[in-house]
């Protein structure tokens, strides 16, 4: 290749394949739930919008999903703490454990709950005769949110725990902190970033959870259907309108949190 | 009783505490073991109110372990740590009351310099007034008044180190452990920072333990010093003790350049080869025969052009002076003790040999002279001169040792 001197060639035609290589794979797809969502108007758009299930099925989702988050965040930051600070015989095993779900099939997931909380599974038809019914609630979803984001606010406070001084807990314990005090003057604000980015990650991850939450939720639209499901639901039935409204929603919401994600990170960071 | 959380301005005016004073810290007869391997070895030392111990062994020699040993972040496998005259051997860290300044300075990032200063005092849920007077007070102290608001890692290294101290300060501590305090810094900060923690030192008049593998700091901050080698103390004494008499030959060596010449005990004298060395011995550490080692440091040694050494010091050989380095302060020189080849008959007297193997065929010694000597004598390379002594220490040799041992 020539080369000209002080420009380089290859660098305008690889940025130039990459977009080109991403506009049919992730640009146009996304291009066309706003075209083709706002295609019939704003009127129609925002009717299909405000509808009484399609407003149940997102506020079900952000529900259940910031359940699972809290619970996920406490979950990591306690399952960082213990498998960074002490060693001992299975540690591995347990990180592998707590990181296998992402690398389960999310319907599979859903399928395991079920045969485990279902009216016929293992602990499940135990329950069932006292009038306990897990599955097709609410808080089926949340199981399932729970189980398919278990490793991710672990995956980002792990590192963070893996790298912090020791000396600064020693330090804080020399000065007279009990544990617990060291824990929440010193440690915890160490981890603010790491513990705002898993939250983050979890958040959006389980508010777009479709696979596991078909099966364990029953769908049922008004008491048990989550965004994801209304989408599926309507495209189904032929309402794509409907369908596209919520699905331009939840598109900005996660480029929304994928924006603080991205351009928070300093502040995520501070030292 | 000792009211364990005074404020600040009580430093200085501790009271005597009901007739005979105990020590500020005590280490009895503490040794640790992981799993098989011995790292310390019956460690007892003590340190009284308002002095500076210095630990000073090679990395590896179990130094740190006994500093954290006494702040309660290890424990010791037998003996017991006393702080105060109060056994706190079970004490957990948080209950001991001790300042351990950690040599990254472990300060937390998260925290204005104000509120690292006060957190000893805030998990002690003191007033909010009473922490703010303290932490004023420590601010003036270590004259960080204009950086109360910045976060530690706007600061410099001998800024943090302040931060830390006066963090310990906060809640006067038993006894303040420094942990390499200056071996994140650089040569000009290091002296400069060392005279300032002596001096701060002196004003809280608290008891402190310093870790350094620094010989020259070592000298410098302590009040005594303690030679850690593998896993036991070499000897503790004040430094003009361990300097000019050193009880080992690790400390003698560990300390500063030596010269180190092997000889026997002959009747009371102590033969170096050819040479005969008058030396005050103890009868009961050395009897004729014994093989001994001559130590003595190169600025104990004085270089004569004429036939005697002078007045009050012991003349031991002649040699040759075979190197002249110039090094700043003073004149380093190396000697050559002379050899049958080129000795005439009447310097045969002066010939020394020595039982190292590896020293036997170029038996030399180093000698320092500083500038003004060195001027008013000049020497040349090839000069003949007397080699005399201003003063030696005499060591039993570490052969002796082994066969005591194998005893």
């Amino acid at each position: 290749m020539r080369h000209v001197r002080g420009f380089d060639v290859a660098r305008p035609l690889s940025i130039g394949m990459l977009v080109l290589m991403m506009l049919p794979l992730v640009f146009l797809p996304l291009l066309s739930i706003f075209i083709f969502g706002t295609s019939n108007g704003l009127d129609k758009f925002l009717s299909a919008l405000t509808a009484p299930e399609a407003i149940f099925a997102l506020k079900l989702s952000i529900a259940t999903s910031f359940w699972a988050t809290v619970f996920n965040v406490i979950f990591g930051l306690f399952a960082a703490y213990v498998l960074s600070r002490y060693n001992f015989w299975g540690r591995n095993a347990l990180i592998v454990t707590i990181s296998l779900p992402t690398a389960i099939p999310t319907a599979v997931a859903g399928f395991a709950l079920l045969l485990l909380w279902g009216p016929y599974g293992t602990l499940g038809r135990f329950l069932a005769p006292q009038g306990v019914q897990i599955m097709f609630t609410a808080g089926a979803i949340i199981l399932a949110n729970i189980f398919v984001t278990f490793p991710l606010a672990f995956g980002v406070i792990k590192p963070v725990f893996d790298t912090m001084s020791r000396s600064l807990e020693e330090a804080s314990a020399t000065i007279g902190a009990t544990r617990w005090q060291t824990f929440w003057h010193v440690t915890l604000p160490s981890l603010r970033g790491a513990i705002v980015s898993g939250a983050l990650l979890t958040f959006a991850r389980a508010v777009g959870e479709f696979g596991s939450t078909i099966l364990v939720s029953g769908n049922l639209a008004g008491r048990t259907q989550t965004a994801p499901l209304y989408i599926f639901a309507k495209f189904n039935e032929g309402q794509i309108e409907a369908a596209n409204a919520i699905a331009i929603v939840l598109a900005l919401f996660s480029f929304l949190i994928f924006s603080v994600l991205f351009f928070a990170r300093d502040w995520l960071d501070v030292d | 009783m000792r009211a364990k959380e005074k404020l600040i301005e009580d430093f200085g005016v501790k009271q005597p505490r009901g007739g005979v004073v105990p020590s500020a810290a005590s280490v009895v007869g503490v040794s640790k073991r992981f799993g098989k391997t011995s790292i310390l070895e019956n460690i007892s030392f003590d340190v009284a109110e308002g002095e500076a111990l210095v630990l000073l062994g090679a990395s590896g020699s179990g130094k740190t372990t006994i500093l954290r040993i006494i702040a309660g972040l290890e424990q010791p496998y037998t003996g017991k740590v006393i702080l105060h005259g109060k056994d706190v051997t079970e004490l957990p860290a948080r209950e001991r009351g001790v300042g351990v300044i950690f040599q990254s300075y472990a300060l937390f990032p998260k925290m204005t310099v104000e509120k690292n200063i006060g957190y000893g005092l805030r998990i002690r849920k003191r007033k909010r007034k009473e922490i703010k007077q303290t932490v004023n007070e420590l601010l003036s102290l270590v004259q960080l008044e204009e950086h109360r608001k910045k976060y530690p890692s706007q600061l410099s290294g001998g800024q943090q180190q302040r931060v830390a101290i006066a963090r310990t300060l906060a809640y006067n501590p038993e006894v303040l452990l420094f942990d390499e305090p200056f071996g994140a810094l650089d040569t000009q900060t290091r002296t400069h920072l060392r005279r300032e923690i002596r001096a701060l030192l002196r004003k809280v008049n608290v008891p402190a333990i310093f870790i350094t593998h620094d010989q020259e700091e070592a000298l410098e901050l302590g009040d005594r010093v303690a030679v850690i080698n593998r896993g036991h103390i070499e000897q503790i004494g004040t430094p003009f003790e361990i300097y000019n008499q050193p009880a080992t030959e690790y400390v003698a060596t560990f300390l500063g350049a030596a010269n180190l010449l092997d000889g026997t005990v002959r009747n009371g004298l102590i033969e170096v080869g050819s040479g005969k060395l008058q030396a005050k011995l103890d009868p009961n550490r050395f009897k004729d025969g014994d093989s001994v080692r001559v130590v003595f440091r190169p600025e104990d040694v004085t270089l004569s052009k004429t036939d005697f050494a002078r007045p009050g010091h012991v003349k031991i050989a002649t040699a040759r002076v075979a190197e002249i380095t110039f090094v700043g302060a003073y004149e380093r020189l190396r000697l050559l003790f002379d050899r049958p080849e080129d000795s005439s008959s009447e310097d045969d007297a002066y010939y020394l040999t020595t039982d190292v193997p590896e020293r036997a065929k170029t038996a030399s010694i180093i000698a320092t002279r500083p500038k003004p000597e060195a001027s008013a004598t000049k020497l040349q390379i090839g000069d003949r001169v007397v080699i005399g002594l201003n003063s030696f220490t005499v060591l039993p040799t570490s052969q002796q040792k082994q066969d005591v041992k194998e005893k």
